[in-house]
């Protein structure tokens, strides 16, 4: 029975903790970046991942082209 | 590399008139601005933010709004992660 109990409370705090995991908000430093596949201006595919073990990568989101953002 | 919600096409053209040569990157859908959490939710596209992301894929160092506009602080976090490999 207390076996059980255990077990249950374990998987209530599991079920709690992905809960919160995935209201984690904001991304801050520390956190692995989200990675990505998109087209560059050339219609070539890039990811985060190609890059994993190879460089730093600079990720500047601006707000709309030929806006001077 | 640059990111905003704006066309591959429309990228192209910004990409000529002001010379860049590393990737401008398109997310149309606006699935990876949702995703680092940084879409407008007044108008549809990227509150402007800059990340400085290591060779592991973890986040160094974080710009938003007015802040990113100078490209110093990203520099330096750059250079300081230059500095870390050289060790």
């Amino acid at each position: 029975m207390q076996t059980r109990l255990r077990m249950m409370a374990g998987a209530v705090l599991l079920a709690l903790a992905s809960t919160l995991a995935a209201q984690a908000g904001p991304l801050k430093v520390g956190d692995k970046a989200p990675d990505f596949t998109l087209p560059d201006q050339n219609g070539n595919k890039v990811s985060l991942a190609q890059y994993l073990g190879k460089k730093n990568v600079v990720l500047a989101f601006y707000v709309l082209a030929f806006t001077g953002g | 590399m640059g990111v905003s919600v704006d066309s591959q096409f429309a990228n192209k053209a910004y990409a000529d008139q002001i010379g860049v040569t590393f990737p401008l990157l398109s997310d149309f859908t606006r699935e990876i601005t949702t995703k680092y959490g940084i879409l407008n939710d007044k108008f549809p596209v990227a509150h402007r933010t800059t990340f400085v992301i290591d060779k592991n894929g973890v986040i160094q160092h974080i710009d938003r709004e007015a802040e990113a506009l100078d490209p110093n602080n990203a520099h330096a976090a750059c250079s300081l992660l230059e500095h870390r490999k050289e060790q």
